[in-house]
């Protein structure tokens, strides 16, 4: 095992019990276990089972197990977990697994929007891009915070 | 009698001299340090190598026959169309050995380990491999017919187009080996492991395939005519195509299996269904609509449970859906300002395009594949629909939650039923 397969890359944590509101802007991925109520910019965003975001969403990666609400532009969407109503899902991929028929449902689905594919990839060219280059490895966060980001404590947790 | 004595040999190689071509038969090297040598084209029948260093020895075009290398070390040796007809290799070491071409009909293999060995046309018919260890070994094309395989291990090995008839697998672990156009026919598997192996176009008639599990295995498009599949496991087999044995199956295990046209999950069956499917006597009666028919301004009802699949061109049409029926929109196929209602489940590959909304209403599943499109609403019923969406899917789609008046009107329908 080589070192960088056992350090943690570097990702903005907001831990569970931790509200957010305003505007997020990141450039390293963004893993929500607590509540995100704004707009929210990032490469990659992981929202956990706990997690919930609302609000206005460019990234280039979401993964979702929580709960969403409101706009979300993406290039590849992994969706389980909750969508709530008047919500739009805009992304080149989607992808949502079929769950077995007694088991519990994959993803609940309020009254939402779904634009997927096609003329997607030309409709998003302000969105940020996943990481193409491999961040360096650290377990703290960078310094100075470059812009209005999140910079997690030591521990990576809000 | 030998041309060469085993001194003269062992001479020769330290020297420096080729032994390649020369007549050895019946030679004597018990547990010689032969590593890297060259044997090429010579004569070694009945010669004994027991317990012999031959570690990437060049034996190519060498005759082997009858000849005694038990418990040989021939890891990587180069033994390409040799000739081993009766040799005894048990328990020899023949890990990423090339035995490509090579002829083993008959030969003793019992607890050798073949793993990452190159064998593919091989001869091995009649050969005994029992218990012996063919890990990620490539037997592409190999006939293994009547061979003893009772406990031997082919996982992750490569057995495409392998002639298999007649052979023994009893117990034998074939996890993940790909067995696509193999033939298989009256083999004896009881017990043997098929986990995620890939069985695709397989010839299976007449083989005893009792307690076999074959757990997310791919067996689309098999022959299992005759064969006998009593307590077997087939949960997350793919199974789309298969010819069934034509007898009831006693014991199946199976919670679910996938009988979508390209293994991709979209369709899936369940419990006593899988075991109809696999005998050939599935009492669902598919409705078929193909390639080239177009269909305008029509109204099609299908009961509950039915089965449709439509490759056709469909225009303004409306489809009601029985509780649980099931419709799929073939790669070809396309529904053009249709509407599709009631509780069934759908699949899209082809294109689905709305007239009015909601476009399709009170679907319990709707899976959308890798080719598929879709445009329009779904109305989910109060229970909600079951969604499942590929990468690559194309949808613009409002997903709305279900009226409440038709809710309503749903709730009072049951309750008259009870």
């Amino acid at each position: 095992m080589t070192e960088k397969d056992v350090t943690p890359r570097r990702k903005t944590l907001v831990e569970e019990g931790t509200q957010f509101k305003g505007s997020l802007s990141s450039d390293c991925p963004i893993e929500v276990k607590g509540r995100i109520e704004g707009d929210l910019t990032a490469p990659a965003l992981l929202v956990s089972p706990s997690g919930s975001v609302h609000g206005h969403v460019k990234v280039g990666e979401m993964r979702s197990e929580g709960e969403l609400a409101g706009e979300f532009d993406a290039d590849t969407v992994q969706l389980s977990g909750t969508v709530k109503d008047n919500t739009v899902i805009r992304a080149k991929s989607l992808e949502v697994k079929l769950t077995p028929l007694k088991g519990k449902m994959q993803v609940i689905f309020g009254e939402c929007d779904l634009e997927v594919g096609g003329e997607q990839a030309q409709k998003k060219e302000g969105t940020t891009r996943p990481a193409d280059v491999v961040r360096p490895v650290s377990v703290r966060p960078p310094e100075p915070a470059p812009t209005s980001d999140i910079t997690p404590p030591a521990n990576g947790a809000h | 009698m030998p041309e060469l004595t085993a001194d003269l040999v062992l001479r020769k190689i330290k020297s420096g001299e080729k032994v390649e071509r020369a007549d050895l038969r019946g030679l004597a090297m018990p547990k010689a340090l032969l590593e890297g040598v060259s044997f090429r084209r010579c004569d070694l029948d009945g010669a004994n190598f027991e317990g012999a260093r031959l570690a990437r020895a060049v034996l190519k075009n060498a005759s082997l026959r009858e000849a005694f290398l038990a418990t040989a070390d021939l890891r990587e040796a180069n033994l390409e169309s040799a000739d081993l007809e009766g040799a005894n290799l048990q328990g020899a070491n023949l890990v990423g050995a090339n035995l490509s071409r090579a002829n083993l009909e008959g030969a003793n293999l019992q607890g050798a380990d073949l793993s990452g060995a190159r064998l593919t046309h091989a001869q091995l018919e009649s050969a005994k491999l029992g218990g012996a260890k063919l890990v990620g070994a490539h037997l592409a094309h190999a006939d293994l017919g009547d061979t003893d395989l009772s406990t031997a291990k082919l996982d992750d090995a490569d057995l495409t187009n392998a002639n298999l008839c007649g052979a023994n697998l009893e117990e034998a672990s074939l996890s993940r080996a790909q067995l696509r156009d193999a033939q298989l026919r009256g083999v004896s598997a009881k017990g043997a492991r098929f986990l995620e192996a890939v069985l695709v176009n397989a010839a299976l008639a007449t083989a005893d395939l009792t307690n076999a599990d074959f757990t997310g295995a791919d067996v689309r498009r098999v022959n299992l005519a005759g064969a006998r599949l009593d307590g077997a496991i087939v949960t997350g087999a793919r199974v789309h195509g298969v010819l069934g044995t034509g007898a009831p199956i006693q014991g199946l295990r199976a919670e679910w299996a996938d009988d979508s046209l390209d293994g991709t999950g979209t369709k899936r069956v369940n419990g006593a269904d899988v075991a109809a499917l696999l005998s050939g006597q599935s009492a669902i009666q598919k409705r078929y609509f193909g390639r080239g028919d177009v269909l305008r301004n029509a109204h099609l009802e299908f009961e509950a449970g039915a089965s449709v699949e439509i490759e056709s061109l469909f225009e303004q049409c409306t489809i009601a859906l029985g509780d649980d029926a099931e419709l799929v929109i073939g790669k070809a196929g396309v529904l053009a300002g249709c509407q599709i209602r009631g509780a069934g489940r759908i699949t899209v590959h082809g294109k689905f395009v709305e007239r009015e909304s909601p476009g399709i209403q009170g679907p319990t599943q709707l899976v959308v594949s890798s080719c598929g499109s879709l445009t329009g609403a779904v109305e989910q019923p109060a229970e909600l629909t079951r969604f499942a969406f590929e990468p690559g899917c194309m949808l613009r789609m409002k997903i709305q939650q279900a009226k409440k008046e038709r809710a309503a009107e749903k709730a009072v329908k049951g309750g008259r039923q009870r």
